[in-house]
C-alpha cells in the first residue's frame, strides 16, 4: 500500500500549498459553528437536558465531513478529466491504491476540519465530556463516516463526465443525508413516517454516537448498533467506489 | 529469448461497432526508434494504449520488453515509460515534485531519485525552472518535463504519443535531438506516434504507416520512399485531370501516377525528373487540362503515405 501513501502525500502537499483551500476550510468551519450555533441557540435553549451547542455540534461536523468528501471526489474527478489518472494506470501500482489514496486524503482533510470545529465549538460553549478516549472514538467514527461518504462521492466521480454533472448528482445525496437525520432536531419530535426515513440514514447513527461519546448526551440509539452501522456504511461506500472505479478504467 | 523490444500479433480493439485497431502486427528491435505515422483517428493512440497495458485488446497479443501486456501487465508497466498525447501534468506541483512523485510511485529510493532528477534536468534543459510550479511553464517546457518523467524510471522501452504536437519548430527540433541522443547513448527503444512526416523522417529507423486501424506499409524511411521511383514531378492544374492522368500513364518512362482527389494534385513518378519534365507538361496542353504549376523533387514520406493510403497526410 506504499502507492496509496505516495498518492495521499501528493494530495496533502497540494493541500498545504493551496492557501485558498486552507483558509477556506478553516473559515468555513468557524462560520458554520458560529453562525449556525449562535442563531439556533437563540431559538432553542436546550434539547433533552443538554445545551443546544453540544447537541448541534456533531451534526455540523458531520455536515462538514460531507462537504469534505465532495471535495475529495472533485480531486479524483479532476485527475480523471485531466488524464492524470493515466500516469497512475501506467505505473506498476495496484488500481485500488489510486482510490485509497484519494479516500484517505479526503478523510484526513475532513478530520482536520472536524478538529477545528470541535475547538471552536468548545470555545462557543459546547461541553465536552472529560473522557479523551470518547473524543478519540468520536473522531474515529467521523473518519469512518468520511470514508463511507467519500466512497459515494468517488463512485460518482468515477463515472461523471463533467464537473457540473458531478455536483448535480452529489447534491441529491448531500441534502437528504443532512436534513433527513437527527442532526438538527431530536428523533422524538419527528412524525412516525419521517422517523423511519431518518433511521435509514447512516448520518443519524454517527451523530447519535458522537453526541454520547464526546458530549455526554444520552444516546437515543444503542451505541453498538451505531458503531456497526457506521462501519457498514464505510465498507459499502468503499465497495461502491471500487466497483464503479474498476468499471471506469476498464477500456 | 528474442531481441525484439516490442512484438505484437494481430492486435484488434473494438469499441462496440467501431473498430479502432484492425489487426496490427508490430516488430520493433531493441535499440530502434519506430515511428507510427498516420492521421488523427488512425488507431495509433489505441495501439499505444494496448502496448502500455492501459487498453485491453479485443483480440491478438503483444509482448513488450519480453512480457505479455495482458498476463504480465505489472512487469510491462515497470519496464516502460509513457508520455501521453495530451499534456498530463499536475499543474499545482513544481517540476521537481512531479518527477519525485513519479519516482516514488515506482519505489525508487531517495538518493536515486535525486540523482535521476539532476541528470534529467540537464538532459531536457529545464534548469532552474524545475523548482517552479508547472502552471507557469510554456508548452515546450511541459513537453520536456513529460519526457523527463517518462525517463525517470530508466525504462527499457519508451512510448511517446505525439511527442511534439502543438510545439513550435524550435521546440520540436530540440525534442528531436533529446530523443536521438537518448537512443544513441543508452540504446533505449522508442516507439512514437506522429502525424508529422518530417518527424518520422528525422527520427525513425523504421516507419509504420497506419491508416484506418491497419498497418499498411512498413520499412525504413528511405526504403519506403525508394519504392516509389527516382523522382517525382508534381503537377498542379485544372480541367480534365482524369484524361491527363490517362495520357501520361501511357508514357513508357512513367513508373506510377498518383492523383490526390482532395487537392487536385497529380504526382508523376519517373526515372529522371529533369529529363522528363517537358514531356509531362506537354501532355497537359491541348487536352482539356491546363498546367498551372510544376515542381520536380525527390519523393518524400508524404508521397509514400499518399501511395499506400490513397490520401494525403495533413496536419
Amino acid at each position: 500500500m506504499y502507492a496509496t501513501y505516495v498518492i495521499w502525500s501528493k494530495h496533502m502537499t497540494k493541500f498545504w500549498r493551496s492557501t485558498e483551500e486552507l483558509v477556506g476550510l478553516a473559515l468555513q468551519s468557524v462560520l458554520w459553528v458560529v453562525l449556525f450555533g449562535v442563531g439556533m441557540r437563540g431559538m432553542v435553549a436546550d434539547v433533552g437536558g443538554s445545551d443546544y451547542m453540544s447537541y448541534i455540534l456533531p451534526g455540523i461536523i458531520a455536515l462538514s465531513a460531507l462537504g469534505g468528501a465532495v471535495g475529495g471526489g472533485m480531486v479524483l474527478l479532476d485527475e480523471r478529466l485531466r488524464g492524470i489518472t493515466k500516469e497512475y494506470l501506467a505505473a506498476p501500482i495496484p488500481r485500488l491504491s489510486i482510490l485509497l489514496g484519494n479516500a484517505s486524503s479526503t478523510a484526513t482533510k475532513a478530520l482536520i476540519q472536524a478538529t477545528i470545529m470541535l475547538i471552536v465549538g468548545v470555545l462557543m460553549g459546547a461541553r465536552l465530556t472529560v473522557n479523551p478516549l470518547g473524543w478519540l472514538a468520536a473522531l474515529l467514527l467521523l473518519a469512518l463516516f468520511a470514508i463511507g461518504f467519500s466512497g459515494l462521492a468517488l463512485a460518482v466521480a468515477a463515472v461523471s463526465r463533467s464537473i457540473g454533472g458531478y455536483h448535480g448528482m452529489i447534491f441529491l445525496f448531500n441534502l437528504p443525508l443532512l436534513f433527513a437525520s437527527n442532526a438538527l432536531y431530536p428523533l422524538s419530535v419527528l412524525p412516525g413516517w419521517m422517523r423511519v426515513i431518518v433511521l435509514l440514514n447512516p448520518t443519524t447513527y454517527l451523530i447519535d454516537a458522537v453526541r454520547s461519546l464526546a458530549f455526554g448526551v444520552a444516546p437515543t440509539l444503542p451505541l453498538l448498533l451505531s458503531l456497526v452501522v457506521v462501519l457498514l456504511f464505510a465498507v459499502l461506500g468503499t465497495w461502491l467506489a471500487l466497483s464503479l472505479f474498476r468499471r471506469s478504467i476498464r477500456v | 529469448m528474442s531481441d525484439m523490444a516490442i512484438e505484437a500479433r494481430g492486435l484488434v480493439k473494438r469499441y462496440g461497432d467501431l473498430t479502432a485497431v484492425d489487426g496490427i502486427d508490430l516488430h520493433v528491435e531493441a535499440g530502434a526508434i519506430y515511428a507510427m505515422l498516420g492521421p488523427n483517428g488512425a488507431g495509433k493512440t489505441t495501439t499505444i494504449g494496448m502496448l502500455t497495458t492501459l487498453v485491453q485488446p479485443t483480440a491478438g497479443e503483444a509482448r513488450v520488453a519480453g512480457f505479455d501486456v495482458v498476463r504480465q501487465a505489472k512487469q510491462v508497466r515497470s519496464h516502460i515509460g509513457v508520455t501521453f498525447q495530451d499534456i498530463v501534468l499536475d499543474q499545482d506541483l513544481t517540476g521537481r515534485q512531479v518527477l519525485d512523485i513519479h519516482g516514488r510511485l515506482y519505489r525508487q529510493d531517495g538518493e536515486l531519485r535525486r540523482k535521476r532528477i539532476v541528470d534529467l534536468v540537464d538532459l531536457v534543459q529545464l534548469g532552474d525552472a524545475i523548482d517552479r510550479i508547472v502552471k507557469t511553464y510554456s508548452g515546450g517546457m511541459k513537453r520536456r518535463l513529460e519526457l523527463a518523467r517518462g525517463l525517470m524510471t530508466d525504462p527499457s522501452v519508451l512510448f511517446l504519443d505525439e511527442p511534439t504536437q502543438g510545439l513550435d519548430p524550435q521546440n520540436r527540433t530540440s525534442i528531436w535531438s533529446y530523443i536521438r541522443d537518448l537512443n544513441r547513448q543508452s540504446g533505449l527503444t522508442l516507439l512514437l506516434t506522429t502525424h508529422y512526416m518530417e518527424e518520422a523522417d528525422a527520427l525513425a529507423h523504421q516507419v509504420g504507416i497506419v491508416d484506418r486501424g491497419k498497418l499498411v506499409a512498413q520499412g525504413t524511411p528511405s526504403g519506403l520512399v525508394a519504392q516509389l521511383g527516382a523522382d517525382v514531378i508534381r503537377v498542379r492544374g485544372h480541367g480534365d485531370s482524369a484524361h491527363f492522368v490517362e495520357e501520361i500513364k501511357r508514357m513508357p518512362f512513367v513508373e506510377r501516377v498518383e492523383f490526390d482527389g482532395d487537392s487536385g494534385n497529380v504526382s508523376v513518378y519517373v526515372d529522371s525528373g529533369s529529363r522528363r519534365l517537358v514531356e509531362i507538361v506537354g501532355a497537359g496542353g491541348g487536352n482539356g487540362y491546363s498546367v498551372e504549376d510544376v515542381t520536380v523533387a525527390r519523393p518524400s514520406l508524404g508521397d509514400a503515405f499518399l501511395h499506400h493510403t490513397g490520401r494525403a497526410l495533413r496536419d
